[in-house]
């Protein structure tokens, strides 16, 4: 068995997704996943072919780029899948692009009219049938241009998007059922790629170079129309209702779990979206979930299929496809919670499923926490148990293995950060483990687990010589009889996890094998992330700080923000070094290096623009320019604050400007700057302590 | 990891992509996914080349690399390339799935995990006391030969660590092999986050988000092959600051300070000469060592141990522990060396993985770069490696340590560390200013006295002073 090419097709777009510009590393990462999976050559083909399809025109040619690398360094099988549909894949992004990039485009045909270079194959790298075809089509469409241009001198229409018709204005716009094909109804508009605020450059107005013909602009294809309106107040009015209407629901109906969680799940996203901060995107995809949630409303009012086009200039052979066709499926946080609505409540625990967890818990009840079943379930059992050797009265037969129930939208909104006891039903164990990560990369393909065995449980509590090697005697008799057991995967409070630590500083003491003390690395820290493996203790403050961790392996996914032009950055001055504390993302705030008010007295002055803020959640803030100079700020990641941030920013009466333009502006009206320059050594560059290091260091060193 | 041909131009770009050897082989992918069942107290040994990579999934169990566990059943597999060797071993037994090809793998039941796992209870132990009585957590030296397994002993040694919640400072002072940096450079980094799988010890900060929290090192450039060349003279001043630095920062840093720090060396350093080690014991009062673990070596345990089994007060007392080699430890030749120091270079600029970066190439007069080199210094390919001219104070009050090049076409291929001192810095403050950053000379063009640079970052370059070593070796077609 091999990787299933759905998914290497899938990282594949997620890679290409990525690709804004001609980034040579990119492409040739690409070309070498490409190569890597000439298994999956097909599949890639497609993913590459659609995407060169339906991505903005002003990424079409990064992508060709990338098609041109792999038919040159790969060659077959990708020529021949590539090849089928050549001249469509060509055509297609000829007739979208603009001037420079059908230069470019016409560069790169020549070129596959030749062999590769330094290659001892001195074939073309297509065949001439091929390129031919290709070039016939482009004489014809610049003749037609021309006389286009000749017949009718007026202006070009109004590029990028038709305008929303102004009947959906009071309705906001993602109201509306998402694209043509409702087959794939979660994925188009939901795909968090094409929910972003694209930056300015890449807006779609920019763009006026390209011919109208082909603008079949589904209007609210979600990709045309940047979300500038994740707005925060539409939101919570949006809650309101739906919380309203939930309360009435409930009202109706006090015994039912499924409501009575439904409402529950929506106070506790009403209580996030007051006490904390969401990235734009995420609140656009609270925005989308509420959407989902939202009762079906009368059809949105339905638009012509497209607006008055120009007849084609060209006779395309093929259908013009409708552009920007979102076709990502990349999983998110909406989708999921569509899913976990779709399949309802949680199951109750899976009991009947019995695994060597369950009777072990059962067995050592005295001295354990009924608590919640994280803190029982000593470590995540990703897997059904194995059926049992034959063990007395006690043990229930072994039952057929059943999937992990899907997640809860509440282990959703535990991923929030905010705890939440989960009512009637509490999940079990498994489930629980679950980290948002995994629910994106899971839900909805498979069932969670795939079929596995305890046995490395066994084996276990074997290595801990806490079960003898089977055949010495069958498993031990009930386990009743066998504390230890318990003890060893980790019962809080359980002897082993206190095993006292009798390694001494000796060569001697070095040989002797401790089995108990591994289970202070392992089960004694039994809540795990399941994306990274960083375990969390099972504590409230454990449970605080994996909520944090997720959080920001969230963040870090942000695909929005992410890939454009990332560099190494220079190394830190000593310094630096010695002043700087490692940002540890559990950690509540990050008040240090910098980006807090902490140690402000005492620290030097930041240079003005090396000030920043993080990126504002407010809708409004989000999308205003500098107040002065009227230009937009970009976000980056800024490593000391763990965070995206505005650089070269200040926040003056919850307005931001360029610190700079403030510093200007202020400096004119003869204001002082109202900041406490925020606590960051030296700028890394160039200034250098000549005595890096403090005295007292010094004299120990010395002493 | 691998590579492509060399892309004759396309249009539109200006990098080509690194490429470690001339004529990658590219072996037609049979991709066979398969299942490796692991009993516990055993591990995984594989060995894959440069051009091939392996792809890991815990299935079941529990599982660990050089002490940094896998995550459970995880949606993206772990990706071993670059010609890494290593071990994935099972205190609980586990069950993988593998995809990919490798040059050697086995099952091996015997390891000395138990070992490694209770050097760090013993050091954990010392923590505990540290962090009761507000001292100085265990401060390690790890020696041994060649090949001994120290840098594998020092990663277990600080992924378990983290995994306790301590901070550890780790040092490497051995310049053929980076850490979080290029090789030549010498380095320090406290670790307070989960220590990466797949790229050695991880990656040093980007300009945007990383999947694993990156690592702050602070870098200085040592630019040779061996701690003794010279007879140290270079070296030994070098640790000296990096010694202070460190300890200032265990002065401030109160989790740095109770977690302590551990010291990977090169194997040179444990080769001595008639049983003396001087750079081990340089380093040793330096740091103030208090531990020193000898992997491998008897001899050199033995010849420690007379050197500091008489010191018994409670300030200068070393304790000498030896810890068995793992028979897992592959001899790695120079070739391969070679190829993973390129590969190391590469990621520097061009990242490792899916974390591509994009580093930027920019002209450079000639006048306004102050390049520097080690004074006296000649090709390494002619040097004797033990000259025992000089006696140790002759370093680093020497007023011509440096001396300073113009730039020319013998330069091309190589790196050059930007200091963080000012050109006309004295030569001790330059060798002692710790690196902001490398560049890779892409193009010399003598007629209009310009040099090509590769760059990490856009714009240009500052105008500190610049160091050429001799080491590493030059990178050929890191970009064209
Ligand atoms: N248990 C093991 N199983 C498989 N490979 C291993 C094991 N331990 C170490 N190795 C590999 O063996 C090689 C040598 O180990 P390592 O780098 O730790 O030795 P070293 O003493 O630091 O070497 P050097 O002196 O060159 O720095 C490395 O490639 C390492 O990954
Ligand atoms: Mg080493
Ligand atoms: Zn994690
Ligand atoms: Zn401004």
């Amino acid at each position: 068995m091999s990787l299933p090419s759905a998914e290497v097709a899938a990282d594949f777009r997620d890679a290409l997704q990525d690709l804004k510009v001609n980034s040579r590393p990119e492409i040739s990462n690409l070309t070498i996943i490409a190569k890597e999976s000439t298994e999956h050559a097909q599949a890639i083909s497609r993913e590459l072919e659609n995407h060169i399809k339906t991505t903005r025109p002003e990424w079409k040619l990064p992508a060709l780029y990338v098609l041109d690398s792999i038919v040159k360094n790969v060659g077959t099988p990708y020529t021949v899948y590539l090849g089928r549909n050549l001249y469509r894949t060509f055509m297609d992004a000829y007739v979208l692009v603009d001037e420079p990039t059908r230069k470019a485009m016409e560069g790169l045909l020549r070129t596959w009219k030749q062999p590769v270079p330094e290659s001892m194959d001195p074939r073309p790298v297509f065949p001439v049938e091929m390129t031919r075809d290709i070039e016939n089509s482009l004489i014809k469409f610049r003749t037609m241009a021309v006389q286009q241009a000749q017949r009718s001198q007026k202006p070009p229409m109004q590029q990028g998007l038709p305008p929303r018709p102004a009947s959906n204005a009071n309705v906001p716009w993602r109201h509306n059922p998402t694209p043509p094909q409702n087959a794939t109804r979660y994925t188009p508009s939901n795909d968090p790629r094409l929910r972003q605020n694209f930056p300015p450059q890449h807006g779609t107005q920019n763009t006026p170079q390209m011919p109208p013909q082909n603008q079949f602009q589904p209007p609210n294809s979600g990709f045309t129309q940047p979300t500038a309106s994740a707005d925060l107040d539409t939101i919570n009015a949006d809650l309101d209702n739906l919380i309203n209407s939930a309360k009435t629901d409930f009202a109706q109906n006090p015994s039912d779990v499924p409501r009575q969680q439904k409402l529950k799940t929506l106070l506790d996203l009403q209580t996030i979206l007051k006490t904390r901060t969401l990235l734009p995107n995420q609140l656009s995809q609270i925005q989308e979930q509420i959407r989902q949630l939202a009762p079906p409303t009368a059809p949105a009012p339905s638009l012509p299929p497209s607006l008055p086009v120009p007849p084609p200039m060209i006779q395309s052979p093929q259908q013009a496809p409708p552009p920007f066709q979102a076709t990502n499926p990349s999983f998110n946080l909406a989708q999921i919670l569509a899913a976990a609505r779709a399949s309802g409540p949680p199951p109750p625990p899976a009991q009947a499923n019995t695994s060597l967890a369950d009777l072990l818990r059962r067995t050592s009840s005295p001295m354990q926490s009924s608590g919640t079943p994280t803190s029982v379930a000593p470590f995540p059992l990703p897997f059904p148990a194995a059926p049992m050797p034959p063990a007395p009265a006690p043990v229930p037969t072994p039952v057929p293995v059943t999937p992990t129930p899907a997640p809860s939208l509440a282990q959703i909104l535990q991923q929030f950060g905010k705890s939440q006891p989960v009512p009637a039903a509490p999940p079990p164990p498994s489930a629980l483990q679950f980290s948002l990560p995994q629910f994106l990369a899971q839900q909805p393909s498979t069932p969670a687990n795939p079929a596995g065995g305890a046995e490395w449980l066994l084996n276990a509590l074997k290595a801990q010589n806490m079960i003898p090697p089977v055949g010495a005697s069958p498993f031990p008799p009930p386990f009743a009889n066998a504390p230890p057991q318990a003890e060893v995967i980790g019962q809080p409070g359980s002897a082993a996890l206190n095993a006292a630590n009798d390694v001494e500083l000796t060569t001697a003491s070095m040989k002797i094998s401790r089995p108990n003390l591994i289970s202070k690395l392992y089960f004694a820290v039994p809540n795990q992330c399941v994306t990274c493996g960083r375990r969390f203790e099972n504590t409230p403050q454990g449970k605080e700080k994996k909520a944090r961790h997720m959080d920001w392996h969230f963040k870090v996914k942000d695909p929005d923000l992410s890939k454009r032009g990332i560099h190494r950055s220079w190394y830190i001055s000593e310094r630096e070094w010695i002043d700087y504390r490692e940002v540890d993302e559990t950690a509540p705030e990050q008040a240090v290096n910098g980006s807090g008010s902490a140690g402000a007295a005492t620290a030097p002055k930041k240079e003005t623009k090396d000030q920043y803020v993080p990126v504002p959640t407010d809708p409004t803030l989000v999308h205003a320019p500098c107040p002065i100079c009227q230009e937009r700020f970009e976000p980056q990641w800024l490593v000391e604050a763990n965070d995206f941030v505005w650089m070269d920013a200040i926040k003056v009466n919850s307005k931001i400007y360029h610190a700079t333009c403030w510093e200007e502006y202020s400096k004119g009206a003869n204001l002082s700057v109202p900041f406490a320059a925020p606590a960051t050594p030296d700028s890394v560059l160039g200034k250098r302590k000549a005595e890096g290091v403090s005295n007292s260091a010094e004299k120990k060193l010395r002493a | 990891m691998t590579t492509l041909p060399g892309l004759p131009g396309l249009p539109g770009l200006s990098l080509t992509a690194p490429s470690s050897h001339e004529a990658p082989t590219f072996v037609s992918q049979s991709h066979i996914t398969r299942t490796q069942e692991l009993p516990p107290g055993t591990e995984y040994r594989f060995e894959v080349s440069f051009s091939c990579r392996l792809s890991v999934k815990l299935i079941s169990g529990t599982a660990e690399y050089f002490g940094t566990e896998l995550a459970p059943n995880s949606k993206d597999p772990y990706l071993f390339s670059e010609g890494t060797k290593g071990a994935i071993y099972t205190w609980h037994g586990c069950k993988l799935e593998l995809e990919g090809e490798v040059e050697s793998e086995y099952v091996a039941e015997e390891t000395k995990m138990d070992t490694y796992a209770n050097a760090h209870f013993a050091l954990e132990k010392v923590r505990e006391q540290a962090a009761q009585h507000n001292d100085t957590g265990p401060r390690v030296l790890v020696v041994g030969p060649g090949n001994a397994g120290k840098t594998s002993v020092v990663h277990i040694l600080t992924s378990y660590a983290v995994k306790m919640g301590r901070q550890p400072l780790v040092v490497n002072l051995d310049p053929r092999q980076g850490m979080l940096s290029v090789p030549g450079s010498l380095t320090a980094a406290a670790f307070s986050s989960i220590v990466d799988v797949e790229e050695g010890w991880g990656s040093s900060p980007i300009s945007g988000p990383s999947p694993i929290p990156v690592k702050m090192p602070l870098v200085y450039h040592y630019g040779m092959p061996s701690p003794e060349e010279n007879g140290g003279k270079y070296f030994k001043p070098l640790v000296t600051r990096m010694a202070l630095a460190v300890t200032s920062r265990l002065e401030v840093d109160r989790a740095a300070r109770v977690a302590g720090f551990v010291i990977d060396t090169s194997g040179a350093m444990s080769r001595g000469k008639g049983g003396v080690y001087e750079n081990i014991e340089h380093v040793v009062s330096e740091f103030s060592v208090n531990i020193i673990f000898v992997l491998g070596s008897e001899r050199l345990y033995s010849d420690l141990s007379r050197k500091y089994s008489h010191r018994t007060t409670p300030d200068d007392h070393v304790t000498l522990i030896r810890l068995d080699k793992s028979n897992g430890c592959v001899d790695r030749d120079e070739d391969y060396m070679k190829q993973f120091r390129q590969a190391q270079i590469r990621s520097y600029f061009f990242g490792h993985g899916e974390n591509t970066l994009s580093p930027s190439t920019h002209w450079e007069d000639y006048s306004e770069m102050s390049i520097y080199k080690v004074a006296g210094e000649i090709n390494p390919a002619f040097r004797s490696g033990d000259d025992e001219d000089d006696d140790d104070n002759a370093y680093g009050t020497s007023p011509s340590i440096f001396e300073k090049v113009t730039p020319s076409p013998q330069m091309q291929n190589s790196l050059l560390a930007i200091t963080s001192a000012r050109a006309s810095d004295s030569h001790e403050t330059i060798r002692d200013a710790s690196v902001i950053g490398y560049l890779y000379v892409a193009d010399v063009d003598d007629a209009k006295k310009k040099l090509r640079l590769l760059s990490p970052q856009s714009g240009r370059t500052p105008n500190n002073a610049m160091i050429l070593g001799c080491w590493p070796e030059d990178v050929p077609g890191l970009v064209s």
